[in-house]
């Protein structure tokens, strides 16, 4: 049995097939992302953000007052949870399962995520590595700046599909692609 | 997406993200007040033409309570709160 069999992605069935080359404009799914879900103490929310700022490979997206959801490409749940296991005051919960990556990039992405995002995502705006919440294709979920042209979402794993087929649907105008990514 | 709510935390979002719960101006009585208070409290709500206070949930955003300062009439927004900030200024009055 292969790991994409033991692993199965919920997008699975709708990314494979298509052997299509990667367009400016792309769409990318995390295959096995490490995202766990960081509450803070009262009192500490200052202190547990400065820690999740500092721990590597990771990077913390902004929920709401003392929420983040830390999220990695490289790293295991469990290898992120030991690390913040000596953070004073957070309280951490291994959400790899429950939630999907998706990263979109290209000269088109803000005009794309304008069509399902209320939030201004212009680069004076939203700055890099800024983060919000927000309504994403009707859904709930975490928007985050990760590069000049590249954003990435974080969606609960029963919204995927239907996040991903809209992302897709509204990105048909640039020619978005899709694959997965390690 | 007309209506825009500026929530204290995430910032200027539409009324899609939010689910408005009622009127914040009741103050919750204690336990053992009188049964009328607590029906007055439970039931009995004024329906005010023009500004009043409400408690908005940030459903798909910060998840916070917020009590929202506007104008039932026009949809003027005075001012958005975070409900834990509003409860603590009331009791602090």
């Amino acid at each position: 049995m292969s790991f994409h069999d033991l692993y199965r992605h919920v997008l699975e069935d709708l990314v494979t097939g298509f052997s299509t080359d990667r367009n400016a404009n792309h769409l990318a799914v995390a295959r096995r992302p490490a995202i766990l879900s960081v509450l803070a103490a009262a009192g500490q929310e200052t202190s547990v953000a400065e820690a999740l700022h500092a721990v590597e490979n990771a990077a913390p997206r902004f929920c709401g007052p003392s929420e983040w959801l830390l999220v990695s490409r490289t790293l295991s749940a469990e290898h992120l949870a030991d690390a913040l296991f000596d953070i004073r005051g957070a309280l951490v919960v291994d959400q790899s399962e429950g939630k999907v990556l998706l990263s979109i990039s290209g000269p088109a992405v803000r005009t794309v995520l304008a069509k399902c995002v209320a939030v201004d995502l212009h680069p004076e705006a939203f700055a890099m590595g800024q983060s919000a919440n927000a309504l994403i294709c009707h859904l709930p979920g975490n928007i985050a700046r990760t590069g000049d042209d590249e954003f990435e979402i974080v969606t609960p794993r029963s919204f995927a599909v239907s996040v991903f087929e809209e992302l897709l649907e509204m990105g048909r105008e640039h020619g978005l692609t899709r694959n997965f990514t390690e | 997406m007309a209506s825009l709510i500026t929530c204290p935390h995430c910032g200027t979002r539409p009324k899609e993200e939010f689910s408005i719960r009622g009127a914040a101006g009741p103050e919750r009585p204690s336990p053992t007040a009188r049964d009328e208070d607590w029906h007055r409290y439970v039931y009995v709500r004024d329906n005010p033409k023009g500004r009043y206070q409400e408690h908005w949930h940030h459903v798909a955003g910060c998840r916070r309570w917020l009590v929202v300062d506007r104008d039932n009439l026009s949809h003027e927004v005075f001012g958005v709160t975070d409900a834990a900030e509003f409860e603590r200024a009331r009791v602090a009055k």
